[in-house]
């Protein structure tokens, strides 16, 4: 301090006993350790808060196929609840839309797959998640499921994931639902909260599928339909030669359509359904030139052509390479392909890499690029800014265009 | 069920547990010695609330509103001498253009007032706005600039100050240390109106003026008005993912996703550690970046190592607030939309007793702190957006009996009322302009941290508990050898700059020890 003392100010706080300021200074230290003394002994055995974060965001849930039932030819229901022989107890609350990603072993590797919920929140608090998958004709996990899958099968799960869900607070209360094929699954459980008022806002499905005999839940939202006129409405779109179905339209789910079953400028867009409905959709929806908050889509999953997108360098779409692959104590080399996600290549390797969405949007997989390149499509790149800058990258969204040596947490499943 | 051959068995010289800021920096420090330093980290992220998330086109700063202790190239603070003098790393902050906007809305007291960065301009825009009050105003600043000088000194002499050069050198220092801001402030004859009017920033130390610590709270306003403020351009994950990087350079490796279960302890002295993922791991010496409430109630193995001692301490001190945060994606530009100020706080009233007491109901408290971070940062969100972050604080008791079917409900109704309140206050509309929304309470804060009751504001910081006592009693509130601590629970208290200078200190006291052993 270089200030004059004959000019600095003092200052008093006890102005009835200015000696008392530096007493109570002198005593800080002691009355600290008294406080302590006195203090309880007794160990803190709850803290309600984190339980209360682990019953809505369990790590992982273990749960068991208590009934499966068939929907179409080729899709199936799966009613999973907590195996009693697990620490999982109750199943979490969840947003009508969300996902699980179920890990699951196929000939020794295990990978990961998100399916939306498509059973209610209301049924989550009464003991069960409903889940429907498709049978994929070339999908390896769908046959694994369709061969092994029977009731009394223990499944893994994370707990209930995604941003794909209806919020009051930025939505229309009148949700336009826009499915295709199995992308109808979150909008059951949207309907069914609809119903059970946990929803405040009515719903209408628009609902493609390739004929009659692939519509999946058609008697039960009949039965919906009727019994909530008000609420819930289903369209259903059918792209076979002839109609089949009374009351469907023909074809795909045009911008006439859209217009034609909803009030576009006062509705918020949901779509869900395999990546060419959304490509084909989001078209159409583009003559409404509406502001992005009105259209919301689910993320799609991996992208399986990646050679199809344009900024993807065509001339290494038949090369493979070589990853070297830190996780823990383990360094590994493996062989990747350019047109596989550096996810799939650790998990072929069986190296159980984190991973939940696998579309680039949860960031769980959330890895070092320590040398290489890889290419990202910019539609489902949802890196941080700062990641971009230090080469962290998400693997179910990157595919290798060179060799590359990254560093990738490990996971326990 | 982890692939066995990925476990981590092996010995290191210290294990850091939590990659907060604290420990981030912490580990940074003694990589730079040559320690082998391994640092485990729950989470799949850097930075504990010091990071970021992406939803639709917005990526939102989780918890940071802005840093007291970067500073101009010309007045350089901690935090700025750290990250960039210390450690090298090039990451870019940018100033906060004005202190903040006030709006205090009670019946009567209304004020609206924008108040400016740098001593002289503060203190004369109060004066503008309250007559009479640059005196004493001045003496406030003139003691704060002591309290910062007599804790270089109290740092430099190991919390063991010669008490004859304090009571000669820092005698404004001792004589308000024991007492609370509102003491201070009306013995400086400070008007009532201009104290409303100084104080906004209370809020950060989440204590009322009549009980908060008088020096920890001048510091902070001495840092806030001579420095300004600053943020780092992309986010805190900028600055936490930079320290990752520079510690994994330097040797030093990281777990992510790795929950340590146990620190064991055998006669007094740490042995090793578990985790979740199976790996036994042997050190001497471990810096938590964990709250001592979890260490020692949960993590210390086997539990008779824990001293009576160390319970007692975790139980007197008052465990402090957690947040409630509504991150808003907004659809319109900030000029669209009217924001012209950075930072707004909205006080439905001026007594601070009062809103702490809203804390402790489950509905919209009296009083929020709101940031657009475009006003600072206009590349933050596409062109035609903004960002938007609406904060408020709660005790962590009043979420206890809340069933996880009613949350979403709860927290969005908070929510509604937190966003009508901004809107009444500023008469910027913003309702209609949501387009990503994403809400955080102190289940989230849990969730993702494991803080202990989702508390992001360390213990509470009465004069009692203030840095002042804490630092003095530095040599004998270690109840296990070999373990350090850093972070918003520890002595230098919470917040950014706090937890980042906590772990250089860890990994300095750490770092003596290790010398010691090697003698």
């Amino acid at each position: 301090m270089n200030k004059n003392e004959n000019e600095k100010f003092i200052i008093t706080v006890n102005s009835k006993s200015p000696s008392k300021d530096i007493i109570a200074f002198t005593k800080l230290v002691s009355e600290r350790k008294k406080r302590i003394e006195k203090a309880s002994s007794k160990p803190i055995t709850s803290d309600p808060i984190n339980e209360l974060a682990r019953t809505l965001h369990p790590e992982r849930l273990f749960l068991i196929i208590s009934e499966i039932r068939d929907e179409t030819k080729t899709t199936k229901t799966f009613k999973l609840v907590a195996d009693p022989a697990s620490t999982t107890k109750q199943l979490a609350y969840f947003r009508p839309g969300q996902y699980l990603s179920l890990k699951v072993e196929v000939n020794g590797v295990i990978i990961t797959r998100p399916y939306s919920i498509a059973s209610s929140p209301n049924e989550a608090l009464k003991g069960f998640y409903e889940i429907t998958i498709k049978k994929e004709e070339h999908g390896f996990l769908t046959h694994h499921i369709w061969d092994n899958w029977k009731v009394g099968t223990k499944i893994i799960s994370s707990g209930p994931e995604g941003f794909f869900f209806y919020d009051p607070l930025r939505d229309s209360k009148q949700i336009v639902g826009i499915a295709g094929g199995s992308g109808i699954t979150p909008f059951r459980s949207i309907a069914k909260s609809i119903i059970d008022n946990t929803i405040d806002a009515k719903l209408t499905i628009l609902y493609g599928s390739s004929d009659q005999k692939d519509i999946i839940y058609f008697n039960e939202f009949k039965n919906i339909e009727s019994q909530n006129p008000e609420k819930i409405k289903v369209v259903y779109i059918l792209s076979c030669e002839e109609i089949s179905l009374e009351g469907c339209e023909l074809g795909f789910i045009t911008a006439d359509i859209i217009e034609k079953y909803s009030t576009v400028s006062n509705s918020s867009f949901f779509i869900c359904g395999p990546q060419v409905m959304y490509n084909f959709v989001e078209k159409e929806l583009q003559r409404f030139n509406l502001p992005k908050k009105q259209i919301r889509r689910e993320a799609f999953g991996e992208i399986k052509d990646i050679i199809n997108y344009p900024d993807f360098p065509q001339d290494l779409a038949e090369k493979s390479f070589e990853l070297e692959v830190i996780m823990g104590n383990v360094t590994k080399k493996i062989p990747s392909l350019a047109t596989e996600s550096v996810l799939v290549a650790l998990e072929r390797a069986n190296l159980t890499p984190p991973s939940k969405c696998r579309s680039g949007e949860c960031g769980f997989c959330r890895s070092h690029l320590i040398s290489g390149n890889i290419y990202v499509s910019p539609i489902s790149d949802w890196r941080r800014s700062a990641d971009k800058k230090y080469n962290f990258f998400h693997p179910c969204s990157s595919y290798p265009i060179s060799n590359l040596k990254i560093d990738v947490p490990r996971h326990v499943i | 069920m982890l692939n066995t051959n990925q476990k981590v068995e092996e010995s290191y010289d210290v294990v850091v547990i939590g990659a907060g800021n604290g420990g981030l920096t912490a580990t940074t420090d003694l990589a730079r010695q040559g320690i082998k330093v391994l640092l485990i980290e729950q989470h799949n992220l850097p930075g504990g609330f010091a990071t970021s998330f992406v939803r639709g086109r917005f990526e939102f700063e989780t918890s940071l509103h802005e840093l007291n202790s970067w500073g101009p190239d010309d007045n350089k603070g901690g935090v700025r001498n750290l990250l960039e003098g210390k450690y090298g790393l090039e990451i870019e902050f940018i100033p906060i253009p004005e202190a903040y906007r006030l709006i205090i809305t009670q019946k009567g007291e209304e004020i609206d007032i924008t108040l400016p960065f740098g001593i002289e301009n503060f203190v004369s825009a109060i004066e503008k706005a309250v007559p009479g009050s640059r005196e004493g105003l001045n003496n406030f600043f003139q003691i704060a600039e002591e309290c910062n000088a007599a804790f270089d000194y109290i740092g430099k002499m190991k919390g063991k100050p010669d008490q004859s050069v304090l009571f000669k050198e820092f005698t404004n220092f001792l004589r308000t240390a024991a007492y609370s801001a509102s003491e201070v402030q009306l013995a400086l004859d400070i008007p009532q109106k201009a104290i409303d009017i100084m104080s906004a920033y209370w809020c950060y130390l989440g204590l009322p003026l009549n009980r908060i610590n008088f020096t920890i709270f001048a510091m902070m306003l001495n840092s806030y008005f001579s420095r300004g403020a600053y943020i780092p351009r992309k986010r805190s994950n900028e600055f936490t993912s930079a320290l990752d990087l520079r510690i994994r350079e330097l040797g030093g490796k990281i777990l992510y996703n790795t929950r340590v279960e146990k620190i064991l302890v055998k006669d007094g002295k740490v042995k090793g550690i578990e985790t979740s993922k199976g790996d036994k791991i042997n050190t001497n010496h471990v810096i938590a970046n964990i709250s001592p409430t979890l260490v020692y109630n949960n993590l210390i193995y086997p539990k008779s190592e824990v001293p009576e001692i160390a319970y007692k301490d975790v139980n007197a001190r008052i465990h402090g607030l957690s947040a409630f945060v509504v991150y808003l994606g907004l659809n319109a530009s900030p000029e669209e939309l009217g924001f012209n100020e950075y930072s707004y706080f909205i006080m439905e009233t001026a007594n601070t007793g009062k809103i702490y007491e809203s804390w402790s109901k489950l509905k919209a408290p009296l009083g929020q702190a709101t940031v657009c971070l475009n006003v600072a940062n206009p590349e933050c969100s596409p062109p035609g957006t903004s960002i938007l972050y609406i904060t408020t604080l709660f005790r962590p008791e009043v979420w206890y009996e809340v069933k996880q079917e009613d949350y979403v409900e709860i927290k969005n109704k908070i929510a509604t009322e937190l966003i009508d309140q901004f809107e009444r206050a500023t008469n910027i509309k913003i309702n209609d302009h949501i387009e990503e929304i994403e809400v955080a309470t102190p289940i989230t804060f849990a969730r993702y941290t494991r803080t202990y009751n989702g508390v992001i504001y360390g213990y509470e910081l009465e004069s009692w508990d203030s840095l002042l006592p804490r630092f003095m009693m530095m040599n004998e509130d270690n109840y296990i050898n070999g373990l350090e601590f850093c972070g918003g629970f520890w002595r230098n208290a919470h917040g950014y700059s706090s937890s980042l200078a906590s772990g250089n200190l860890a990994a300095m006291l750490t770092l003596a020890k290790l010398m010691k052993r090697d003698d």
